[in-house]
């Protein structure tokens, strides 16, 4: 199965973002899907690799839906981890998505924990949306994907 | 799953490596990350214990020019092979686009790989998928090591099936069979996502017959 995303749902849901971070003061934040694929950032520093906090985000978030689970519960909506200077939020937006707020201090968990859900429930709502659309968006869209030499893909070599 | 961005031009694809505990699968990786050049690759990252035992998962991102006009993301991650950690095998396989089963080649691991093949067939399963419906291929590892089984009887143990598989012999450490291993998962899946897309073509092409 595949799904996407086109240009003017980015757009949208970087909105969100942009919004969430005005709000909460957080540093930076981004939204994933429970493969770890990463759909939008927004403010990612450099030193972050966006990849990498999707891939342990599905992760520590996936692990804590089974630990929910053993003790009778859907799911915890949220999952906080915090630290001295910097900290982590870890909600789902729907079953697939999981929005990721970054951010510093402790006196800003209050905040990124007040709007973080607005913000999960206004990217929920964009991929109502899309998937309202189909799984496949307009037609108008490319998707000629045109496949180049597979013989040899990845090279050995620095 | 794989995903498209559109706005970005980019295609995220998910393999994974599977296989019972000490086959090789983080040694697959760790030679994927020496060996590949430096503009395929993206930092390994390795959540495992004290032991060096893989205890989530690990993970390296690699880029290939393989779609005209897309930037492609394979996303490599292996599962911990210890028979405990099931719960984390079956959230790591989640939105699997290819898999890589990796066999330790040894006597003794017989019985070990048998097993976790058919926890890989129960895991995904669990998640309303067949194996058969999924891009996969085999690897027999360690073939350098003393008290190794024939390939023609690990072919019978794994890949005795109506639809053969692509198989590679390998010696993880060193590289042997490493990369022919990788490129061939990554044809599959890229002709899969092309075939699923409307693309014209087909992973059959790469059955083995």
């Amino acid at each position: 199965m595949t799904y996407e995303l086109l240009a003017g749902d980015v757009e949208k849901l970087r909105r969100v973002l942009v919004s969430l971070l005005d709000q909460s003061e957080a540093d930076s934040c981004l939204l994933c899907d429970q493969a770890g694929h990463v759909l939008a950032h927004e403010n990612i520093s450099k030193q972050t690799d966006p990849l990498l906090i999707s891939a342990l985000g599905a992760g520590v978030f996936a692990a804590t839906r089974e630990l929910a689970r053993m003790l009778g519960e859907d799911e915890f909506s949220t999952v906080l981890h915090q630290g001295l200077k910097r900290s982590i939020l870890i909600g789902s937006a729907n079953e697939e998505i999981l929005l990721v707020v970054l951010f510093s201090g402790e006196e800003r968990t209050g905040l990124v924990k007040l709007y973080a859900p607005a913000s999960a429930k206004a990217v929920r709502r964009i991929f109502e949306e899309i998937t309202a659309r189909g799984a496949r968006g307009p037609a108008s869209v490319d998707r000629n994907f045109i496949l180049k030499d597979t013989g040899s893909i990845f090279g050995e070599g620095r | 799953m794989a995903f498209v961005n559109q706005e970005t031009r980019e295609i995220q694809l998910k393999i994974v490596y599977y296989g019972p505990a000490l086959c090789g699968k983080t040694t697959n990786l760790e030679t994927i990350h020496r060996m590949i050049r430096d503009d395929h690759k993206g930092d390994f990252m390795s959540v495992d214990t004290a032991k060096d035992r893989t205890l989530f998962f690990d993970f390296i991102p690699l880029d290939a020019d393989v779609i005209e006009g897309f930037r492609t993301s394979f996303q490599m991650y292996t599962v911990p092979g210890q028979v405990m950690y099931n719960t984390i095998r079956r959230i790591v396989l989640q939105g699997v686009d290819g898999i890589v089963f990796v066999a330790d080649s040894q006597w003794p691991e017989m019985a070990a790989n048998v097993e976790s093949f058919r926890n890989l067939e129960e895991n995904l399963a669990a998640q309303g998928l067949a194996l058969d419906d999924i891009p996969y291929v085999l690897q027999y590892n360690k073939r350098d090591l003393p008290s190794v089984a024939p390939e023609h009887y690990l072919e019978f143990l794994l890949n005795n099936r109506d639809r053969r598989r692509p198989s590679f012999s390998s010696v993880a450490t060193n590289g042997g069979g490493v990369f022919e291993t990788l490129n061939m998962i990554a044809r599959l899946v890229l002709h899969r996502f092309v075939r699923e897309t409307g693309g014209g073509s087909d992973s059959d092409d790469f059955d083995v017959v």
